[in-house]
């Protein structure tokens, strides 16, 4: 076009199309696209008629004419105090038409060889000024459109789970709750009902306010400075966003240092928040990104990066350091807790940072996984060593079930939630078969059956507790109590078993065979205290004549002895189980009792005798008082 | 493990170590001839990390990236001659029952400035697209008010960022310097576009200063007959670390860093420390020229963006269109500058990064083995 002579007729022909173009554009219903076009176009014909005259006149008269008028229109909002976006949808879309224009006028005013006219770079240079006031503003009105308009959600279907159980292990292990209210655990938690859960983190209708500046500041080339404004003002909502969590930002140092119910408290804050921030927050950011920067390829991820970035690595760096802490026994669960939900969230945040640029964050959190998975374990190991560690100086007063047992078994009794990470994780460990079992129905679920990782370790850890109860019941000096106590204390470890989940990973053989163990030592108990006694009413010659009333004197009296010495020691010890006592106690009354009822039998000459101290009801009564807990002495029965 | 376990070898190793005196005399030799040569390495890595090269700029990116190597290769000679066939019961007697633990302290401050100074490379990168923005509108032809205009709101910004107060991530202070933004809006729409708030992603009271400053507390240079044997590479290896992250804290913008001391307490007699201790007091004399005027750091880059920024608001100051032709001239110079060196930051920040996420987790392996070391050689708890 440049230079061309143009033969009359060309002319006409320029003009005509002039004409129709400036009619077309008077049309309404016209679309952005459709405007632009015929503003190119009448730029162009104005161009064409310029070329024919030597100093530019005509042609760059109609150029700065809509210069002007374009000019005008930006330059007076300049002084309006008002936002144009909030004055109403046809200011704006006029503002932006007066952009469009001079953005085709400088692109115009550029194509053409401007060097040697002065007047083409005068129009020029005052373009570039207007088109350079317009973005400025543009940006101000972007960032007041995105912090009007954008909306909060509260995150209600997360309870804050530091309502959970909390195994407070102390060396003394007193703290222990043995009967922990039923919290809702992270399963029954509508956790699962988050899932990707999107919402509109800027006012849905909107976005396309924020999509036509979005189109004219790139196609002026002021793009960046649409990213600097768009990622400044999410990331600040992000950041408000996570202050509502209150995710804090803690130093790894501090981390290490804090005490355990505050760590614990923490990791469960982690636990809820990675879920809400990265299926929830992450995801509606992700979204909003693509609506509006979805035209210019990659800008849209990188944006999503940079306004994400801070709050994602924030939370990498508490699990870090978590992963990096001493593993207590007491973090397995909460560890546990936090493999599983970066387990459960791996997939989305794969797709959140899909692109290249992103990818160190999906490699770091992977990595996080794995040290999650290696504290886990040591966790468990250390809560092993800390089992067959646990010593006694003391024998444990009274004989009934020893604050370790209770602390252990409630404590795996919380496993069973946990088997599918814990099989995974536990896979490759070593264990102490000591307590194989062979159980023949397996069922079609390998992961319940008793063969898997979780319940070798599980009776692994049952093993040392038992050797370690049984080395505690050395310490008793009398064999009796010794053998209250073993009998009490695996009483309670089968029950707890067969009171839970836990059955399903010891199974029915484990468990019989158990059941043998604290019978063999009630059994056991029983001989070690009344033989002796019972002793005293045996008859040395059945059959014979009745026996001497000096020897029944002397059997009396041993029999009376023995039972109140057991009466006052054994009123002392403890069954705590009322099951296991009554059995107990029964168990022995048969025995005693019918002896006792069968000496007196034998002679009854001698009943009134007042060597007799006790009667066979007596007894009886008497030794409903055992294992109360309570020591006592005989009060003695009338006598008669 | 059980205890039992422990019983076994520990006795076991007590029956050898009776038995085999010679044998043990023979392996200390080895061991100082160790502690020598890893010595003499470092001493010459940090001999060639104080006279670099044109590219390499004490303090720029690339000098950087070497430094952390050189930590890296320290590291690893460090731990090979303190564990390596190690008997974990020596580790816990005295001195290394206190020495250890001391650097496993210092390594656990060290992880905490690797992440600040990770974020603080973000702020790099932010001053980096703001150059860019001023880059491409002075790189059009012709330059018209437009592209001034355009290039001062973005240098402008580039300045407030550089001259960020530390303390306060936020820059609510600097408002004065900005392109008038806000008279419409008030302070309602905080213009956060412009100043895109840097919140440093660390703990509220956490100050880089004071942490440099509580790794050098109680660093003290082994004597007399500690210092020729395994306390004194442990004591090198702490004034590297601590020399790494300090240098680290005084390139890169982080927060809180009034008050980073300046001096290090390591006695110029030791032979390894020469090169060292150059390089620290060089730094230093640096920072104290500049911790008057305020400043983002001492990278080598940044600096040089500073000087180009400030040259070319003087010239969109005094901007008139068509423009002077030599004033033009310059500023195409100090376009170029800018250009180049937003070239080297796009290449270099992100692999700086990620060198000291290396460093981070490199750090991190290396504590957890040294406490496991530690475990397996304190007595067994009966």
């Amino acid at each position: 076009m440049d230079g061309c002579q143009s033969t009359e007729g060309d002319l006409h022909v320029v003009a005509a199309a002039h004409h129709i173009v400036k009619a077309l554009g008077a049309t309404k219903n016209l679309t952005d696209d459709l405007r632009k076009i015929l503003i190119d176009l009448d730029t162009h014909l104005s161009m064409i008629t310029s070329n024919t005259d030597s100093g530019g006149g005509r042609g760059f008269v109609d150029v700065e004419e809509q210069l002007k008028q374009a000019e005008r229109k930006i330059l007076s909002w300049e002084s309006d105090p008002t936002m144009i976006w909030d004055s109403g949808p046809r200011e704006a879309s006029e503002y932006l038409e007066a952009v469009y224009e001079i953005q085709t006028l400088v692109d115009g005013l550029r194509r053409l060889s401007v060097h040697e006219n002065r007047k083409q770079k005068e129009l020029l240079h005052r373009a570039t000024s207007v088109l350079q006031t317009a973005m400025s503003r543009l940006e101000e009105e972007l960032i007041h459109v995105l912090v009007q308009h954008r909306q909060l959600f509260e995150p209600k279907h997360m309870s804050s789970r530091s309502t959970r159980r909390v195994v407070v292990y102390d060396d003394s292990f007193v703290s222990v709750d043995d009967e922990p209210a039923k919290e809702t655990s992270s399963r029954n938690c509508p956790s699962d009902e988050i899932g990707e859960y999107i919402v509109d983190l800027v006012r849905a209708d909107v976005i396309p306010d924020i999509k036509s500046i979005a189109k004219v500041m790139f196609t002026s080339n002021y793009g960046p400075e649409f990213c600097e404004a768009f990622i400044g003002v999410r990331k600040e909502a992000l950041e408000q966003y996570s202050a509502i969590l209150e995710t804090e930002e803690l130093g790894i140092e501090d981390v290490l240092k804090m005490e355990w119910t505050s760590m614990s408290s923490k990791m469960n804050k982690w636990t809820w928040s990675m879920k809400i921030i990265v299926q929830v927050y992450l995801a509606s950011e992700k979204r909003l990104c693509d609506l509006v920067l979805g035209d210019f390829g990659s800008v849209s991820s990188f944006c999503f990066l940079e306004i994400s970035k801070a709050t994602i690595l924030c939370l990498l760096n508490f699990g870090e350091a978590i992963a990096m802490g001493p593993h207590q026994p007491e973090k397995l669960l909460r560890l546990l807790d936090m493999y599983e939900t970066l387990a459960d969230l791996l997939r989305d945040i794969d797709t959140l940072f899909s692109e290249e640029a992103s990818s160190f964050v999906r490699l770091q959190f992977h990595v996080l996984l794995e040290r999650f998975g290696v504290s886990s374990i040591a966790a468990f190991e250390a809560f092993q060593v800390a089992i067959s560690s646990n010593g006694s100086l003391y024998p444990f007063p009274g004989g009934g079930v020893h604050p370790l047992n209770k602390y252990v078994m409630n404590y795996i009794s919380m496993l069973p939630e946990y088997c599918n990470t814990l099989n995974l994780l536990l896979k490759d460990q070593h264990v102490d078969v000591a307590d194989q079992v062979t159980d023949p129905d397996n069922g079609p679920n390998l992961s319940l059956s008793t063969s898997c990782p979780m319940s070798c370790h599980l009776r692994s850890i049952t093993s040392s507790l038992e050797s370690n109860l049984y080395r505690k019941s050395q310490l008793y000096k009398d064999e009796a109590l010794q053998h209250i106590f073993l009998m009490n204390n695996i009483h309670y470890l089968v029950q707890k078993v067969k009171g839970s989940e836990l059955r399903l990973f010891f199974g029915d053989e484990w468990i019989r065979k158990h059941n043998g163990k604290f019978q063999q030592h009630a059994n056991n108990y029983e001989r070690a205290t009344w033989s002796s006694v019972i002793c005293f009413l045996k008859d040395d010659n059945p059959g014979s004549s009745p026996v001497l009333k000096s020897t029944f004197k002397e059997q009396c009296r041993g029999f009376s002895i023995a039972f109140e010495e057991v009466y006052k020691t054994q009123t002392s010890w403890c069954i705590p189980d009322p099951q296991l006592r009554e059995d107990l106690r029964i168990s022995t009354s048969l025995k005693v009792v019918l002896a006792y009822r069968t000496f007196l039998g034998r002679n009854p000459a001698h009943i009134e005798d007042k060597c007799v101290k006790h009667t066979v009801e007596h007894v009886e009564k008497q030794l409903l008082d055992l294992f109360e807990g309570s020591p006592r002495s005989l009060r003695n029965s009338r006598r008669w | 493990m059980n205890a039992n376990e422990y019983q076994g070898s520990f006795l076991g190793r007590i029956s050898i170590r009776r038995n085999q005196v010679v044998v043990m005399d023979a392996i200390h030799e080895q061991e100082l001839e160790d502690i020598e040569l890893f010595q003499k390495h470092v001493s010459d890595r940090f001999s060639e990390l104080s006279s670099p090269s044109d590219d390499d700029a004490i303090l720029s990116i690339s000098w950087l990236r070497k430094l952390l190597d050189v930590f890296l290769c320290c590291e690893a000679e460090f731990e090979a001659i303190l564990l390596m066939d190690r008997d974990p019961y020596q580790l816990s007697k005295p001195p290394f029952d206190r020495l250890i633990p001391e650097l496993l302290d210092r390594a656990v401050k060290a992880l905490d400035i690797c992440n600040a100074v990770t974020n603080g490379v973000e702020s790099v990168r932010h001053c980096q697209k703001l150059a860019e923005i001023a880059i491409s509108a002075l790189d059009q032809k012709p330059i018209g008010d437009g592209e001034v205009k355009r290039a001062k709101r973005a240098l402008i910004t580039l300045m407030a960022a550089i001259n960020l107060d530390d303390k306060d991530g936020t820059n609510a202070k600097s408002t004065e310097r900005s392109w008038s933004f806000g008279r419409r809006s008030g302070n309602k729409d905080r213009v956060a576009g412009q100043f895109r708030s840097l919140s440093w992603q660390v703990a509220k009271n956490w100050s880089a200063a004071k942490q440099i400053q509580s790794t050098i507390y109680n660093l003290v240079a082994p004597r007399g007959a500690e210092a020729s044997g395994l306390p004194s590479p442990i004591y090198t290896m702490n004034v590297i670390m601590i020399f790494v992250m300090w240098a680290l804290v005084a390139a890169i913008p982080c927060q809180e860093r009034t008050g980073l001391p300046t001096h290090f307490p390591v006695p110029k007699q030791l032979n390894w420390a020469h090169s060292l201790i150059g390089l620290q007091e060089k730094i230093a004399d640096e920072w104290k020229k500049k911790e008057k005027k305020g400043m983002a750091g001492l990278l080598d880059e940044m600096q040089r963006m500073e000087k180009s920024a400030q040259s070319l608001i003087d010239f969109t100051d005094s901007f008139q269109f068509p423009g002077d032709a030599e004033k033009l001239q310059e500023a195409a110079g100090h376009v170029a500058e800018l250009t180049e060196i937003c070239r080297i930051m796009e290449q270099g920040l992100t692999p700086l990064q990620m060198h000291i996420r290396e460093v981070f987790h490199r750090i991190v392996r290396s504590r957890t083995e040294f406490l496991d070391v530690l475990e397996k050689g304190s007595l067994p708890v009966i």
